[in-house]
């Protein structure tokens, strides 16, 4: 089978629980396919797919405000991005849409985005409306699920619904390997305290 | 796969080998000693003859291979030569043939089927992605014709799937194979063409049909006139046509390579050096032995002792179930053996050097459009893209490439990435290169510098040591000699500068001379393994063995390998093990470092004329990341060159594992092009910063990131790094700048970063995504206080391969950079957390205030606009906005107004100023504009009123009518 290396990165408010959400997916399962990282903020992991094997390369990026900068850098060349959102915090569901925005604007044609609404085993606090988050995804024709990375529920579902959206043997992930440069701002967002 | 017993038998092979082997050694050690006392005599008149033949013969080598009729005329003298070549060494140089990778099952079949049994091809499943060997089974079978084993390509090695042993490089397993069945039903078989051929022109012949050999003719009579005898006289015949020499090789051809490659076959020098020189080793007092190798000795060993005294041996004990024609080739081997022997006399290697890759010296015009030609299209777009950005690059090598005129008439037959005749090139390259090389190293003790690649040329050298000197008898201690030298080769330099050497070869002494000044050169910047010994050796030896070279070079055509072997073993053993340790990688590395340093080669004046561009055009570029991109594409683009030229001789698919050949393409790229560009590069990096203050400001920002706080960068939690953790990370940047591999240098990073990670998990004992490692890696950077981490950072950035950029490397180099970014920014950030906090209200609401101005004219906007009023009597008032200028008159304006209106009679109208209670008309000279701003400059807001109207009635209007809209108010 053949291997395609997958570069997935992660976006969301800092604390939504990206970082939980790969570890889950890396780590859960005791697999050789886990290749050992230095750190947890870049994972691997290869799941076969059809005819092929993916190797995901998960990017995980700082999500505090004053690193929203530098995230074109991590999505670049990204054939899926994950979004996290917390349900029990309105906000981070805002922050979702900044950057569903900035995708749309600037990220890589194509690029898969999978909309995740974390935390789902604190219901009782929840204040993202699961059907409104679904629906916003539905608008913009990205996967949505809600996890618990906690629970590890709904995480390998996640991938595995990037894994399809995956075009199959798409013509070799040729990404534009342009120079980015730091100074691109994002468009102008909202801008939060950390 | 099916087979399985085979892997008993070749273990019992290998122990019948050892033994063969041994006596091998023996033969050879007596050999030597003859040859030395040969060489002695001989010595004298070679090293003139090659120096004056060089230039032309290596010209003429060159073109003859393209035309397929001069190098078989120069062999024809050989032919007792040609029997010596090793199987291996006619594998490598009509790989063309074989080695078909783009060939589908289908087609291989169809091929096959007309072949006798044991008939093979290597091909690539389309489906498998995996390099699969065909062989012809026998007819009788119950089987399909046709089997196929696939090849398993570890990161080191090549093996049979359900083989155990396993082989540095294809050729090496093909030849193997050939010789003994392991896991095969039986053993493989070269085409009679091939297997009988006594020349490398009749190798060449065959190599430059390509796959189209299999149509051929050629390939067609060896079946048709099988059984001829065999003739004894090969060596004697020096012309033969190709048919003859095909009929000739049909006959032995049914022995199979055996007869006449067999004993020499395996021996070959073509396979990489480390082999082989483990096979000397074990003769030779010391012994080392690659464990990665381990399997691949035994084979090596077979191979090379069969040469001459003990061909049959060793055949046998490799194919013990063994085919009815290992041993016919045995016998034949006797025979052949003990007149190759003395054969040897011509002297010709040398040219057939400057055939194979662009002779330096002889390239005429039609070098240069050979040139061309060998280049691929693409790789003539890359130049010039190249070139074009920097001017001096461009593509001067034509001249010298006669070579590549060969390469560009094989191309034909075999457009695709391989080497047509490489092989052919590499082995009188090898060949040129021993004798050269002998005799620089009699007359220089540099040797080391002008030997080049390992394993795959070695074989040539056969070849070349027939051509030029015709003193035959001292083969073995000839080859030896020449194998030595050329061993010597192989570790200071990799094919690439054999071949530059090989034009220059025919003469002995002088050509050499020459061109070994100039390997020497290079060879010594780099040295890598054990070529200091050699050098040393080959200088005491120098004398006699230049003498010899060329004889013993002719001679070396059969069994070349072994004696050299042995040889080396004895005198650089030393250089021997270091070699023998050399990993295909490292190999390849070298042959492509060497030949990119050869300037006669296309390749190689790329890179030399790129390097000494970007030496001499620093100002060029806009910026440093423009240029690394530049420094970059250039990598890229002569990557893409090697896989598809043939300049590489064996092709590195059959060196290397398919997955790796990129990964040693991109470090032969840092080698040969970052390696000595590093100090260079950064000075153009550090030019920038400075000339763009960059620099400057990097440091003031750093110097006040540093006094801050871990929280104050965001850190959240994690425990940061002491001022020791501190101090030894900065201790491994400072280490990585050294490097100029961006692939070392990332590493390294990585190590760094997974150090960060340590303390900070040790601290906490919890696992931290990005929210944490990236805040932590800014303070760690800012602590360090590095600035020259910027440009490390850029290097890496811009200069790793891109397809590197996906993974843990390019990860972590992401955040790098963003730690640098943000530090840069390190004011400007600051400002931001201001004001995005309390201040952000503010900015807010200075926003709006500047957006909601927007909607009342400004003072500016008055400048050039002047709203008027057309009063008519009866219709009311109407209202232009006019262009006027500062200093355009009310007489301008009326006649404007006269004709934007459309006034029949404007001179019964005039312009007005209209205020709340008075209106008066302006005169033809004042100017409206200064008017207006007048007013608008007074303290208390005026209404005003432009108004064209007509001058006879002196009605006012009443403001408020004007007011409607179509007047300026200000207010």
């Amino acid at each position: 089978m053949a291997i395609r290396e997958l570069k997935v990165c992660l976006l969301g408010d800092t604390g939504v629980g990206k970082s939980s959400i790969v570890c889950r997916f890396v780590q859960d399962h005791f697999d050789h396919n886990i290749s050992p990282t230095i750190g947890a903020s870049f994972l691997t992991k290869t799941v076969p797919c059809g005819n092929e094997l993916h190797k995901f390369l998960i990017w995980d990026t700082a999500g505090q405000e004053r690193f929203h900068s530098l995230a074109p850098m991590y999505y670049r060349g990204s054939a899926a991005a994950v979004i996290v959102y917390d349900i029990t915090k309105l906000d981070s569901f805002q922050t979702l849409k900044k950057w569903v925005k900035e995708l749309k604007e600037h990220g890589p044609e194509d690029i898969v985005v999978a909309i995740a609404g974390n935390k789902n085993d604190l219901g009782d606090i929840r204040e993202v409306p699961m059907k409104e988050a679904k629906e916003f995804a539905e608008s913009i024709a990205a996967i949505f699920i809600e996890t618990s990375a906690r629970n590890a529920v709904n995480v390998e579902e996640l991938f595995q619904k990037i894994s399809k959206q995956i075009p199959p043997l798409e013509n070799a992930e040729v990404e534009s390997n342009d120079s980015f440069k730091l100074t691109r701002q994002p468009s102008q967002t909202t801008r939060r305290c950390c | 796969m099916d087979s399985c017993a085979a892997a008993e038998r070749s273990s019992g092979g290998l122990t019948n080998r050892s033994s063969s082997f041994f006596k091998l050694i023996d033969t050879f050690a007596l050999e030597i000693g003859e040859l030395k006392k040969e060489m002695v005599q001989a010595a004298p008149a070679l090293d003139k003859q090659p120096v004056a033949l060089q230039g032309l013969q290596a010209g003429a080598y060159l073109q003859p291979p393209h035309c397929g009729v001069s190098v078989g005329e120069k062999d024809s003298g050989y032919d007792s030569l040609r029997r010596r070549m090793s199987v291996l060494d006619r594998l490598t140089q009509t790989h063309q043939v074989w080695l078909l990778l783009a060939v589908s099952e289908d087609e291989a079949s169809g091929i096959l089927l007309k072949q006798p049994p044991g008939v093979f091809l290597v091909r690539k499943s389309a489906v498998l992605q995996r390099k699969v060997l065909s062989v012809r089974l026998d007819e009788g079978g119950s089987e399909a014709p046709i089997r196929h084993f696939h090849v398993r390509e570890s990161q080191y090695s090549f093996s049979i799937e359900g083989s155990g042993i396993s082989f540095a490089d294809l050729f090496h397993l093909v030849a193997f194979y050939c010789v003994s069945r392991d896991i095969l039903p039986f053993t493989l078989k070269l085409p009679e063409a091939i297997s009988s051929a006594k020349t490398q022109k009749e190798l060449e012949d065959v190599a430059q049909l390509g796959a189209g050999f299999w149509d051929s003719a050629l390939c067609s009579q060896r079946r048709s006139s099988p059984s001829v005898c065999r003739r004894l006289s090969r060596t004697l015949s020096p012309q033969r046509s190709r048919r003859t020499a095909e009929v000739e090789e049909s006959r032995q051809g049914h022995a199979g390579a055996h007869s006449d490659s067999a004993p020499p076959t395996l021996q070959p020098h073509t396979s990489p050096p480390a082999f082989f020189q483990h096979a000397t080793h074990p003769a030779g007092p010391l012994c080392f032995v690659n464990p990665l190798f381990l399997q691949t000795h035994p084979r090596c060993h077979e191979a090379n002792p069969p040469t001459r005294s003990q061909p049959e041996a060793a055949p046998d004990s490799q194919t013990p179930s063994g085919s009815s024609r290992c041993r016919e080739p045995e016998v034949d081997r006797t025979k052949l053996n003990g007149k190759s022997r003395p054969p040897p006399p011509r002297p010709p290697p040398p040219r057939s050097m400057p055939s194979r890759r662009p002779a330096p010296a002889p390239p005429g015009p039609p070098a240069a459009a050979s040139r061309t030609k060998s280049m691929p299209t693409a790789v003539a777009s890359r130049k010039p893209q190249a070139s074009t950005r920097r001017p001096a690059p461009a593509p001067p090598p034509l001249p010298a490439k006669t070579s590549s005129s060969v390469k560009s008439a094989v191309s034909p037959n075999r457009p695709p990435p391989r080497p047509k005749r490489p092989d052919l090139e590499a082995h009188r390259c090898h060949i040129a290169l021993d004798d050269e090389t002998i005799a620089r190293a009699l007359s220089r003790a540099n040797l080391p510098s002008c030997q080049p690649p390992p394993a795959a040329e070695e074989p040539p050298q056969n070849l070349g040591l027939s051509g030029p000197d015709e003193r035959g008898r001292q083969r073995f201690s000839d080859m030896s000699m020449s194998t030595s030298s050329s061993d010597s080769l192989e570790y200071s330099r990799t094919p690439g500068f054999s071949l530059d050497l090989a034009p220059s070869p025919p003469q002995d002494a002088g050509q050499e001379d020459s061109t070994e000044d100039d390997e020497d050169v290079e060879e010594e910047e780099e040295e890598d393994y054990g070529v200091g010994m050699e050098a040393d050796l080959e200088s005491r030896l120098g004398q006699v063995l230049k003498a010899r070279r060329r004889r013993v070079g002719v001679s070396l055509g059969g069994g070349s390998f072994i004696l050299p072997r042995s040889l080396k073993g004895r005198f650089s053993k030393v250089g021997g093990m270091l070699s023998s340790l050399m990993t295909p990688e490292k190999r390849a590395v070298k042959r492509i470092t060497e030949l990119s340093r050869d300037k006669s080669s296309y390749f190689g004046s790329l890179v030399q004329d790129y390097i000494s561009f970007v030496q001499e055009n620093r100002s060029c570029h806009t910026s440093g990341m423009d240029f690394l991109q530049t420094v970059r594409q250039f990598m890229t683009q002569m990557k893409a060159y090697l896989r598809q030229s043939s300049e590489l001789d064996p092709p590195l698919e059959s060196l290397i594992p398919d997955d790796q050949i990129d990964r040693v393409l991109e470090k032969a790229m840092h080698k040969c092009v970052l390696k000595p560009l590093k100090s260079v590069i950064e000075v153009i990096q550090h030019d920038f910063q400075v000339n763009s203050g960059a620099l400057q400001q990097l440091r003031e920002n750093l110097a006040l990131a540093k006094t801050k706080k871990p929280q104050e960068l965001g850190v959240d939690g994690a425990v940061p790094p002491d001022a020791a953790a501190i101090e030894k990370i900065r201790q491994k940047f400072l280490s990585m700048r050294k490097m100029y591999s961006p692939d070392q240098k990332v590493s390294l990073l990585l190590r760094i970063c997974k150090l960060i990670y340590t303390i900070m998990q040790d601290n906490s004992g919890r696992m931290y995504g990005a929210d944490d490692f990236l805040p932590m890696l800014t303070y760690v950077v800012a602590q360090c206080d590095m600035p020259q981490l910027d440009m490390e950072v850029q290097y890496m950035m811009e200069l790793l391969d891109p397809t590197l950029l996906q993974g843990e490397g390019g990860y972590y180099l992401t955040s790098a950079y963003g730690a640098m970014a943000l530090i840069k920014n390190f004011q400007e950030e600051q400002a931001a957390q201001v004001l995005s906090s309390e201040a952000r209200n503010t900015l807010h609401q200075w926003h709006r205030r500047r957006t909601a101005q927007r909607s009342v004219p400004s003072v500016d906007d008055f400048q050039n606009f002047l709203r008027v009023a057309l009063q008519e009597v009866g219709s009311g008032v109407t209202a232009k906005t006019l262009q006027v200028q500062p200093y355009t008159t009310a007489e301008e304006v009326c006649s404007l107004c006269a004709c934007k209106f459309k006034i029949p009679d404007p001179e019964n109208y005039a312009l007005f100023l209209i205020t709340e209670d008075t209106s008066q008309q302006l005169a033809p000279d004042t100017h409206p504009q200064q008017i207006k701003a007048e007013l608008h400059s007074r303290p208390l807001e005026h209404v005003f009123h432009f108004v064209y109207r007509r001058v006879a009635n002196l009605n006012l209007c009443s403001p408020a009518d004007v007011d409607n809209g179509n007047c300026l108010q200000v207010e």
